[in-house]
């Protein structure tokens, strides 16, 4: 399904997406997601195809809003059987149906506020389904619960919207819940900057912008010094790096770099691409150790596995990213300068630089 | 403990205050010889009929523009604002005045009203006008607060669930908003039932039970007050108490 949005007001939206399987819309906090799901539902006044001018109760539109917004003075059977038309009987047991599709058929008489945050998600998306629409809008889904069921009730809303057969569109900002979803669309500045599996829009962004949405916050702009058919080799920073030639490369002397924390490793042998760089600071996150490295002036993010042993800040030690991994972005300069000047930036030194070195 | 204390005392002392006239109205009523005055049991259906009515026109006219104040901004909005607390702070005697101005019979709606046969002045229309000016601010104002706490995204998700913007207030907007807009009708209904200024002014007849009360004391004297007085609270108390606790009792969400 492709879905076309243009709005002025409250802000300036020019969006085209292919809605197939599952979506993630993927933007900053602020950049208009929610803006953008309710205007192709219809609360907001928009021009697009398809359903231009309608409005929302004439759209086979599905909105579920951040918090979910159930109808505090109906039971979940109510809630669900809001939308539907007919004799009641006929309506609660469509309902009721409806919610043990969910596996909620025993919480059909509650009220929403005796339901738990996930039960509550599933009775709201019981009700969007209710209506069978073609189309569904998720805002934020997992925002109001806890960490802990987050991840798990994405998944199962996922598989649920999948066995549904409905495309959905949903709103996130957290590009872990983004790469769980069939195809991802970034927002950036009121239009869709790229869209594309999570494959293709996490390891090749179009741009700085893409790439920062997609989590990468290695971003430099380099200096091609050599390059023959396969291979380039970039000046970036003071440090040297070797990348794949990218078919598009043609006579450019400044390129973008964008590189995933993830791809920076402790070298090994043979060390290809390797440099040596002071560890700064170190953060623990679970089951990965966030490590910052300088390297002649340079900032470089490595997230590293914690089963390996824990790097000390002051450590002077030899690094490695792959070839595949150094992403080259052909931007108009303007855009790399304007960008770079802003991200290439050190990242920010917390409390746990004291802690590590101290 | 201290301050909860004196909390508590003050609470008290508030109590008493108000409590102080009633007392003395249960005191001074001789109970003996209690019995009504020529004419009280007509101003007891006058005012329970006619204010039913104009509590009915209240809420009817009142609900949209309360609806229309808490969801839409327009320019002049400030106008609307000012236009609704006007009847609200003008002193009743000069609202009475107002109304007869331009209601009364040489003025400038009520001319061309009585000549098409409604009689503004001394009437049963004239009295539910009257009643209408006095107690339409207080419930267009406690409805538009009870408009505003209702949550605009449960109505739009009602509208993106196919239903009409007509289906969605009656079915979200309405039952949310129900503790507000009680609490609306019940005031309405004491300002409509005890107002005194405005309706002595455009209908002296028919006599409801505030004026009737004034006609006792100047004709009879203040033993003929009591009994209309017990039977106005009797009369005035039950819809705010009932409307009170029905609302209460939905409030658990």
């Amino acid at each position: 399904m492709q879905v076309l949005c243009r709005m002025h007001s409250p802000l300036q939206l020019d969006a085209e997406l292919q809605l197939d399987g599952f979506t993630a819309l993927l933007g900053t906090s602020g950049s208009g997601k929610t803006s953008l799901l309710k205007a192709i539902a219809g609360l907001l006044p928009s021009a697009g195809q398809p359903w231009n001018g309608l409005p929302p109760q004439r759209r086979p539109v599905g909105y579920l809003p951040q918090g979910y917004a159930l109808f505090p003075h109906l039971m979940a059977w109510q809630n669900v059987a809001f939308g539907l038309n007919g004799p009641r009987r006929e309506r609660r047991h469509r309902a009721v149906q409806r919610l043990q599709w969910l596996g909620l058929a025993a919480l059909a008489e509650r009220y929403p506020r005796q339901l738990s945050g996930g039960q509550q998600q599933r009775v709201a998306l019981a009700r969007a389904m209710a209506r069978e629409p073609e189309l569904l809008l998720l805002d934020e889904p997992t925002s109001a619960l806890d960490a802990v069921t987050r991840d798990e009730l994405l998944t199962e809303l996922i598989d649920l919207i999948r066995a549904a057969g409905v495309p959905a569109l949903t709103a996130t900002h957290d590009p872990h819940a983004a790469a769980l979803a069939d195809s991802v669309a970034l927002l950036h500045d009121g239009r869709i900057i790229q869209q594309g599996t999570p494959a293709e829009v996490f390891t090749q962004p179009v741009s700085f912008a893409a790439a920062r949405l997609a989590g990468i916050r290695n971003l430099y702009t380099a200096q091609v010094l050599m390059r023959d058919e396969w291979e380039v080799t970039l000046s970036c920073g003071g440090l040297q790096f070797k990348a794949k030639a990218p078919v598009w490369l043609g006579t450019q002397l400044q390129v973008g770099v964008a590189i995933r924390a993830e791809a920076v490793a402790l070298a090994g042998d043979p060390p290809t691409n390797s440099f040596d760089a002071a560890v700064v600071a170190v953060r623990s996150e679970g089951l990965q150790h966030r490590v910052t490295l300088e390297a002649g002036g340079t900032r470089i993010e490595a997230l590293l596995s914690a089963s390996a042993a824990m790097p000390c800040v002051g450590d002077v030690l030899n690094w490695t990213v792959s070839p595949a991994h150094v992403h080259l972005l052909s931007v108009d300069d303007a855009v790399i300068d304007r960008d770079a000047a802003r991200l290439v930036r050190p990242p920010a030194i917390s409390a746990t630089y004291v802690a590590a070195h101290s | 403990m201290n301050s909860r204390r004196a909390i508590a005392a003050l609470g008290l002392l508030a109590t008493a205050l108000l409590a102080l006239p009633f007392a003395g109205l249960l005191w001074s009523t001789p109970w003996l010889t209690l019995h009504y005055a020529d004419g009280d049991i007509k101003a007891l259906w006058v005012s329970i009929g006619y204010t039913l009515i104009a509590l009915l026109i209240v809420v009817a006219l009142g609900t949209p523009l309360a609806w229309w104040l808490a969801r839409h901004r327009f320019r002049g909005k400030w106008a609307v604002d000012a236009l609704v607390l006007l009847p609200l702070l003008s002193p009743p005697l000069a609202m009475g005045l107002l109304l007869a101005i331009s209601y009364g019979p040489y003025g400038w709606v009520g001319h061309p009203l009585r000549a098409a046969g409604l009689m503004l002045t001394n009437t049963p229309s004239a009295f539910v006008l009257a009643q209408v000016y006095a107690s339409a601010p207080y419930y267009i104002i406690s409805a538009r607060a009870a408009f505003e706490g209702v949550p605009r995204e449960l109505e739009q998700i009602g509208l993106s669930l196919g239903r009409s913007p007509w289906q969605v207030f009656w079915r979200v907007t309405a039952p949310l908003s129900a503790l507000g807009l009680s609490a609306g009708i019940a005031l309405a209904w004491v300002r409509a039932l005890g107002e005194f200024g405005v309706v002595l002014i455009v209908a002296y007849f028919p006599q409801g039970i505030p004026v009737k009360l004034w006609v006792n004391l100047q004709n009879v004297g203040l033993d003929a007050v009591y009994p209309l007085l017990w039977t106005f609270f009797a009369i005035a108390l039950p819809l705010p108490l009932v409307l009170g606790l029905a609302s209460r009792r939905q409030t658990v969400y």
